[in-house]
């Protein structure tokens, strides 16, 4: 099972800040540094290989902006003759990750846990050689485990996120105090518009693990959903809470760094980590079977786990960060954040996705066509 | 005919040519025209037969859910399935949504192609740029604009409340909001085809109408909206056909919360994996549609004064 817990060793772990205010006013500073920082350090060629070896495309499909400001400029001009081109996608299932490691047009793909375990077990991954990527050992060790297919990237927490001036004054500490304030304040609450992370949250109201397979359990996760559809705003997969900034948004269900970005926009803002627990994921990038631009993809993780590379990925996208060594070049809005640095009492509450199964995986997807359809 | 009369001359002139060259030139010419028809053919066969032709024999096959592959065991169980009342509830809810919006767009469109029939020829031609110039943006940009539009604190929610209105219209990510996307990504293409109807109506019928005292009412229930059903027709086939199958609109506009059927088909294709019920969708949702337009096609002549 590829849960969360070994996060406790990581005191600097899902101290993910402003995903996108890193892009804003801190990036501007941060990449300053970094740029200065270079490809200094552990950087390494890849193992060993030349940079003469390393030619060509990788065609990356990632979700929209997750990727430091500078990562792939720099690595093209470290690289001569070798680049990446990414092709955002904000995907919303299991399946659909997986149909793209099957479609051939991508070299390789963030995917987490789940998308990769299925992946895996479909055959539809390449094993990386990790002697090219020498610089994965600043993952640490845990996190590496959890996720062996490719160079874990990050990880997020979903829990909730409101203006408690626009409910009253309530004080919201748990998914039930959500769900009993959403009918009363209608049609201004988010969800997430993404099948494990949405049911996922709901299998904790109802007190079940966010990774069961039970159809009961999954009956009752779509009549808790289905409960308060007709009371909801919206269910989305991007820009999730940006409501919350200008008040058309009262209550969402939204990832940690999200929420830690649009407190910077309105302090009104509060997070929510729920009493229940929390659903999370954990990601990374992973290469497609039989993809020709193998070198090129072991070369781009090995230099995007350098310090001051992935430092950039981080004060880019804000989120919690799985590198210990980038600690010092990492924006202490994001590694001192408390929502995005989790204690070891947050830890015991939360639980990590993970591939269920072809049965499960199956179950999941037509729970959540029947919540979307009704 | 007596041949021996006056107008043989002209008769000879006019007399169709020997029948045996005729013959040969028939036999050639329908070699030259199955040959002009070939690329039509080609085309027609390879992007619309066989697409279809597979996608009903997908739609008899199985899934692998781990790795989608698909298995062609000829089951049914992809219909059966369709038949629950899940997705007969959000086939009959994007029907409902698709007429009204389609019967919207008829009116608003009728209305305005009227107007711009009446006008004068240089009028017309500006009236028909501004119907049209909307296509020159994107259709994704101008969905998503809308979207601005219609939130709260957006534009309009600020001009009600400057009205007085209280609260809030919470318009966006409700079936009226999908509605006034398809209302407005629609309605150029209804008001086209009715303007085209209305444009070629003789004006000699509207004074002949007034010579038999018909009143103003009277002429345009009587001469224009009869003249105008074929481009009506045209238009709501226009329109209607692919409103049923919306995809787009509902998923920018409806916030993932009003599920049609274009939705859950797209779904099962780039979501969920699963082609053999996404295929058995894809037929049945045409099997509706093909219904929809005999049953305008019957209607065509009979309301056609031509």
């Amino acid at each position: 099972m590829k849960t969360r817990e070994p996060l406790s060793l990581d005191p600097l772990t899902r101290a993910t800040l402003l995903r996108r205010a890193g892009a804003g006013a801190l990036g501007v500073s941060a990449a300053s540094l970094l740029a200065a920082c270079g490809s200094s350090g552990s950087s390494g060629s890849a193992g060993g290989s030349t940079s003469e070896a390393i030619k060509g495309q990788a065609i990356l499909a990632n979700y929209p902006g997750w990727m430091g400001k500078h990562n792939l400029a720099d690595f093209a001009k470290k690289y001569p003759g070798a680049s990446i081109k990414m092709i955002s996608n904000a995907t919303s299932s299991s399946a659909e990750v997986v149909l793209q490691f099957k479609s051939k047009q991508y070299d390789f793909l963030l995917s987490d846990t789940s998308d990769a375990g299925q992946a895996s077990a479909a055959n539809l991954i390449t094993e990386l050689d990790w002697s090219k990527i020498p610089n994965a050992k600043n993952v640490s060790e845990k996190f590496r485990k959890a996720y062996p297919w490719g160079l874990p990237t990050d990880y997020g927490k979903v829990g909730i996120a409101y203006r408690p001036d626009l409910v009253g004054g309530a004080t919201i500490t748990s998914w039930h105090d959500l769900w009993e304030l959403i009918p009363k304040y209608s049609g201004q609450t988010v969800f997430i518009d993404l099948e494990r992370d949405c049911m996922g949250s709901t299998c904790k109201y109802l007190g079940f693990s966010s990774n069961t397979t039970s159809p009961d359990d999954l009956k009752k996760v779509q009549d808790a959903i289905v409960s308060v559809k007709p009371h909801l705003k919206a269910f989305l997969n991007t820009d999730v809470g940006a409501g919350l900034v200008n008040g058309s948004t009262a209550m969402a269900m939204d990832w940690d760094y999200d929420v830690a970005l649009l407190q910077q926009k309105n302090e009104k803002i509060k997070w929510v980590l729920p009493d229940e627990g929390v659903h999370a994921y954990l990601e990374g990038f992973t290469a497609v079977k039989d993809t020709s631009k193998i070198a090129v993809i072991q070369a781009f993780l090995n230099f995007l786990a350098e310090p001051p590379q992935y430092a950039d990925f981080v004060n880019t996208t804000g989120t919690a960060y799985l590198m210990p060594p980038s600690t010092p070049l990492i924006l202490k809005s994001i590694s001192q954040n408390p929502i995005l640095v989790p204690t070891d009492a947050v830890l015991a509450k939360t639980e990590f996705d993970k591939y269920l199964g072809a049965d499960g995986a199956t179950l999941w997807s037509n729970t959540w066509t029947a919540i979307k359809a009704a | 005919m007596d041949r021996d009369q006056g107008g043989v001359a002209i008769e000879r002139v006019a007399a169709p040519p020997p029948a045996a060259p005729r013959r040969r030139r028939i036999d050639t010419g329908r070699f030259a025209r199955l040959g002009l028809l070939a690329p039509t053919l080609a085309i027609t066969l390879v992007c619309f037969i066989v697409p279809l032709g597979l996608i009903a024999l997908y739609s008899f096959g199985s899934v692998n859910q781990v790795d989608f592959n698909v298995y062609f065991g000829w089951t049914t169980g992809n219909y059966r399935a369709f038949t629950s009342s899940l997705y007969l509830n959000t086939l009959a809810r994007s029907v409902i949504l698709s007429v009204s919006t389609t019967l919207a767009c008829a009116v608003i469109g009728f209305t305005f192609a009227y107007f711009i029939s009446r006008q004068s020829p240089r009028a017309q031609r500006l009236l028909l740029v501004a119907v049209i110039v909307p296509f020159w943006t994107s259709f994704i940009v101008r969905t998503y604009s809308w979207v601005d539009l219609l939130q709260n604190l957006g534009p309009i929610d600020r001009f009600a409340r400057a009205l007085g209105m209280n609260g809030h219209i919470d318009i966006l990510y409700t079936q009226w909001s999908i509605g006034i996307g398809i209302l407005y990504s629609y309605l150029p293409l209804m008001i086209l085809p009715i303007y085209v109807s209305l444009e070629r109506i003789d004006p000699a019928l509207f004074d002949a109408a007034e010579d038999l005292g018909a009143t103003p009412w009277r002429q345009f229930r009587r001469v224009v909206l009869p003249m105008a059903v074929p481009g009506l027709i045209a238009g709501i086939i226009i329109v209607g056909v692919p409103a049923l199958g919306e995809y787009v609109i509902p998923e920018i506009l409806g916030g993932g919360k009003t599920l049609m059927a274009g939705n859950i088909l797209a779904d099962q294709f780039l979501q969920t994996g699963n082609y053999p019920f996404g295929s058995a969708l894809a037929v049945s949702i045409m099997v509706v549609l093909m219904v929809l337009l005999f049953t305008l096609r019957r209607a065509q002549p009979a309301a056609d004064p031509q």
